[in-house]
C-alpha cells in the first residue's frame, strides 16, 4: 500500500479508525455486560477484555488531559495546585487507612491500603503538574 | 473557503490530476479545494501557490465580507 501523502485523506482515515474504535468499544461493553448477567461481576472481571477496557480508559483519559490543560486559565499557578492536589491525596490516603485500620483492626492492612491510593493518586497529580509547568515554559517562550 | 485556484490552475495551463501529481495529493482533494467544499491547511496552500507560481495573496486571498465587518466591529 502506498503511503498517503494527501492531507485530506489522512484526516479522512484518522476519523474512520474513530469510527472503528467506537464500535469496538461498544462491542467490548456488550461482551462485558453479557458476561457480567451470565457470570457475574466476578466472572465478567475474569474476562481479560475488562482489563483491555480499564487500560484504554486510563490511555484515553491520560491523554485528554494533555487537552484539557491547555483550556485552562493562564493564571494557574502550577506549584500551587500541586501542593493543593498533595495535601487532599494525603489526606484521603490518610482517612482511608485510618478507616481501613479501625474496620480491620490491624494497622499494616491500612497502611498498605493508604499506601496504595496515595501512589495511585500521586502518578496522574505528577504528571498534571508536569503539562502545566512544560505549558508555562511554552508560553515563556513567547 | 471560496479562492482562485481554478483560475489560477487555469491560466498554468495545468488539468487537476497534473496539478494534483505535481504537489502530491489526489485530484479529488484538488476538485474539492475548488469547489470551496474542503479547507486545506496552510502548508497544502503554499504548495499549490508555489506550483501554480502565484502567491498565497492571488489565489487565497478573500476580503473580510461587509456584514461580519460590521458586526465585529459595531
Amino acid at each position: 500500500m502506498k503511503k498517503i501523502t494527501d492531507e485530506r485523506l489522512a484526516v479522512q482515515n484518522l476519523k474512520n479508525i474513530r469510527i472503528a474504535y467506537i464500535i469496538q468499544t461498544l462491542g467490548i461493553i456488550a461482551i462485558l455486560a453479557y458476561d457480567a448477567i451470565t457470570k457475574g461481576i466476578d466472572g465478567m472481571r475474569e474476562n481479560p477484555l475488562w482489563l483491555l477496557l480499564i487500560v484504554t480508559a486510563v490511555v484515553s483519559a491520560y491523554l485528554s488531559m494533555g487537552v484539557s490543560v491547555d483550556y485552562e486559565n493562564d493564571n494557574i499557578n502550577p506549584k500551587k495546585s500541586l501542593g493543593i492536589s498533595l495535601a487532599v491525596l494525603v489526606l484521603i490516603s490518610a482517612v482511608v487507612g485510618y478507616f481501613v485500620t479501625r474496620a480491620d483492626g490491624s494497622a499494616v492492612n491500612g497502611v498498605i491500603m493508604g499506601g496504595i491510593l496515595l501512589v495511585c493518586g500521586l502518578i496522574p497529580v505528577v504528571y498534571i503538574y508536569k503539562l502545566r509547568t512544560n505549558r508555562l515554559d511554552e508560553d515563556n517562550e513567547k | 473557503m471560496q479562492n482562485r485556484v481554478k483560475i489560477a490552475r487555469i491560466q498554468a495551463g495545468l488539468t487537476q490530476q497534473q496539478l494534483a501529481d505535481k504537489i502530491g495529493v489526489t485530484r479529488q482533494t484538488i476538485s474539492l479545494i475548488e469547489k470551496a467544499s474542503y479547507n486545506p491547511t496552510l502548508k497544502l496552500c503554499l504548495d499549490i501557490c508555489h506550483a501554480l507560481h502565484k502567491t498565497l495573496d492571488e489565489v487565497f486571498w478573500v476580503e473580510k465580507e461587509n456584514n461580519e465587518y460590521e458586526e465585529n466591529y459595531r
